[in-house]
């Protein structure tokens, strides 16, 4: 069974493999706006991640709440952690 | 020793077989993609994917798992909910495109009217034919403008159920609703060779209707089918196209102890094996043998490869409650060398290539060696317990076809009689003699419309006898079969073991005074049969009867085709100077007088000068 990716380095490798970079480029800080891969379909994946992971449900307007790729983090913890 | 990238692949593609990780699929799909492209020997295809929902993940789940097979797909995709409109105002995209296969999404979200409550049966049933027709007119049109295969999914059911159980039993209720529309659209497939259904109804209850549809992605995205449950159905839909690229796998190897019955029956002995319904596990085997014997019955080759005495390992197959028998399996390696070895040996008896063969064995080692050894063979990991070994076969789709024709049922029997003639060929002195004790007699004509879906199956399958290796569409062979400027041959071989069935066949294209041999393939279980001879002795009295005084022979070698590198050279024809490079050209002038190739086979029916009519088949398109 998959882990629960609640450690921050474990989040920021699966973001790195769901946007296609190299293992280790992400640190947090990155504008999602700003990320060439950052799509409906890595959208739509992050989600399913979450899902998968977490077992939590987290809607597209929640995400678009976000920023920066802590936010998603913070919102992959808040929501597992609330639920 | 393998190099790091076939190892990356090769983990990659482990990782898209069971057990499967949709987690780790989902994440891991871009990197996974680009291994898998620098696969080489790609079969290219088009497929257009009409959506009633967004069909952006059906798209990238169904790229992976083609690739995964082989084959490189390129994609049109039309608007969302446009797969109506797309059709019926011929989008000239989608008309330029020209795809070879149309697969429409849709699912009971698609459906346009369901029965009012309390509805009689008689308005029920004509709603049922409203909306089958309204489907129909797209499938006539894609068959009959774009001539391309269609797969189309018939309807899932609705999360919710707001007459609850009345739902299935009232004639208004969604459920029955539904079924009928999916009985109608099932029947219309079994009308229309180039019609093929993917079974949604099916595969939502597989992965559960919890799992199928997920509310936050309808009302985000309007997908109808949830990420996770869309990389089963892009498994099953690349398992379809698989099968019409006749890619799937024909024969089953398997291990005897503790797979086909549990214990060691050189140690336990015949009468100590767990089998039967005495014993919870026994039961177990009992089911799992009971599942290959269907797979027999339906045409998949049996082998077993077993380290075992011979004498031992045949004896229990007398066992009471073995319901597979010593008959069932076309080759029998029990033995002590190792296994890849005598997989090896199977495939040379039964004239298959590896890669057509699927290995089980409860032993992870034995797998890994196999696996290692013979990379080409299938092995799935079906772990030690034997009441998940058909299971994983099922989710692997190995066996997928698209139509059973009665060779396919027949094919055990080919391969059986195949080794009844491999034995008596040591009896005789001479190879003209075994021959001619054979009692060969072939049955050779041009495309006949019962022999369709059998040529295409076979222009799609074969690889090692195969001159050009290009495949066609059924489409395709329907419009090449009634076009006049083509020769067309089908070829028949019989003998008195048995009936080989359809193993040949051959396309031409004539230009002027020249047939140009586009196509030309033989099944390897007739080699050395002279078999290619007859097929040339006809071809030869078809351009007399044509006027045709030239052939031109294309030979496009391949990894698999280099049996038949001097094919040409042995039947006469002279290269042609300057054909150096890519595909190699040869030469043959008709001879007005001919004296046939073939001493041992016997022709039982020609039609040889007329093409087939098939203008009953309204459907089929003008070959440009």
């Amino acid at each position: 069974m998959h882990t629960i990716p609640m450690n921050r380095d474990q989040f920021l490798l699966e973001m790195d493999e769901i946007l296609d970079l190299p293992a280790g480029t992400l640190r947090g800080h990155e504008k999602l706006e700003e990320l060439q891969n950052w799509d409906s379909t890595s959208l739509i994946t992050f989600m399913a991640m979450a899902e998968s992971n977490n077992g939590v449900s987290i809607s597209p307007g929640q995400i678009v709440t976000c920023s920066t790729v802590a936010d998603l983090l913070r919102l992959a913890h808040a929501e597992s952690s609330s639920s | 020793m393998a190099s790091e990238a076939t190892t990356l692949r090769s983990e990659i593609l482990k990782a898209l077989h069971h057990p499967i990780v949709v987690a780790d699929i989902l994440r891991k799909r871009q990197v996974m993609k680009r291994e898998l492209l620098k696969q080489t020997n790609l079969v290219p295809t088009r497929i257009a994917i009409l959506g009633g929902s967004t069909t952006t993940e059906v798209k990238s789940m169904l790229e992976l798992f083609l690739l995964a097979q082989g084959i490189a797909p390129t994609f049109y995709e039309s608007g969302y909910n446009r797969y109506s409109e797309d059709v019926e105002f011929e989008n000239p995209d989608l008309w330029n495109f020209k795809p070879n296969i149309v697969l429409i999404h849709t699912t009971w979200h698609n459906i346009s009217e369901f029965p009012e409550l309390l509805e009689a049966d008689g308005a029920v049933e004509n709603r049922v034919r409203r909306e089958v027709a309204r489907f129909t007119s797209l499938w006539e049109k894609i068959h009959t403008e774009l001539g391309a295969v269609i797969i189309q999914n018939n309807f899932d059911l609705p999360r919710l159920r707001p007459l609850g159980n009345l739902e299935a039993s009232e004639s208004f209720g969604r459920v029955n609703f539904i079924s009928s529309l999916n009985a109608e659209f099932a029947k219309y497939g079994r009308t229309h060779s180039r019609f093929l259904i993917n079974d949604i109804h099916y595969l939502s209850g597989q992965v559960g209707q919890a799992e199928w549809f997920r509310s936050n992605y309808w009302y985000s995205f309007h997908m109808a089918v949830s990420p996770t449950a869309t990389v089963a159905l892009a498994r099953n839909v690349a398992a379809i196209v698989k099968s019409a690229y006749g890619k799937s796998k024909k024969c089953l190897v398997l291990d005897l102890d503790n797979t086909l019955w549990g214990g060691v029956i050189g140690d336990d002995g015949m009468q100590n094996l767990i089998l039967g319904r005495d014993h919870p596990v026994g039961e177990a085997y009992l089911d799992f043998q009971r599942y290959v014997k269907s797979l027999k019955r339906r045409g998949v080759i049996l082998a077993v490869c077993s380290k075992n005495d011979a004498e031992n390992a045949k004896e229990g197959f007398s066992h009471p409650d073995s319901v597979l028998k010593l008959e069932d399996f076309s080759a029998f390696k029990a033995n002590w060398d190792p296994k890849p070895e005598n997989i090896r040996a199977i495939a040379a008896q039964l004239n298959i290539g590896l890669d057509s063969i699927v290995f089980v064995d409860d032993n992870p080692v034995e797998r890994d060696f196999v696996a290692e050894q013979l990379p080409e063979v299938a092995v799935p990991n079906v772990g030690a317990d034997v009441s998940s070994f058909a299971e994983v076969l099922e989710h692997e789709h190995y066996f997928e076809v698209d139509k059973l024709v009665q060779d396919d049922l027949n094919r055990s029997a080919y391969y059986s009689s195949n080794a009844e003639r491999s034995a008596g060929e040591g009896k005789f002195s001479d190879y003209g003699e075994f021959l001619a004790s054979l009692e060969m007699t072939a049955e050779i004509g041009s495309f006949l419309p019962v022999y369709l879906e059998r040529i295409t199956q076979l222009i799609n399958r074969t690889n090692q006898f195969n001159l050009t290796t290009r495949r066609y569409t059924s489409a395709e062979v329907v419009a090449i079969a009634q076009d006049p400027g083509f020769i067309t041959l089908y070829g028949r071989l019989g003998d008195k073991f048995g009936d080989n069935g359809l193993v040949s066949v051959l396309i031409g294209q004539i230009l002027d005074e020249t047939v140009q041999l586009d196509l030309w393939l033989m099944s390897c279980r007739v080699l050395k049969r002279e078999m290619e001879f007859a097929m040339f002795d006809a071809l030869v009295e078809q351009c007399q009867a044509r006027g045709i005084r030239k052939i031109v022979g294309i030979y496009i070698p391949s990894k698999k085709n280099s049996m038949v590198a001097a094919h040409y050279a042995s039947l006469g024809f002279t290269a042609i100077a300057g054909a150096s490079e890519g595909p190699e050209l040869w030469c043959y002038n008709v001879p007005a007088s001919y004296s046939p190739r073939t001493h041992y086979i016997r022709r039982t029916a020609d039609g040889l000068v007329a093409a087939p009519s098939l203008a009953d088949d309204e459907s089929v398109p003008s070959r440009a």
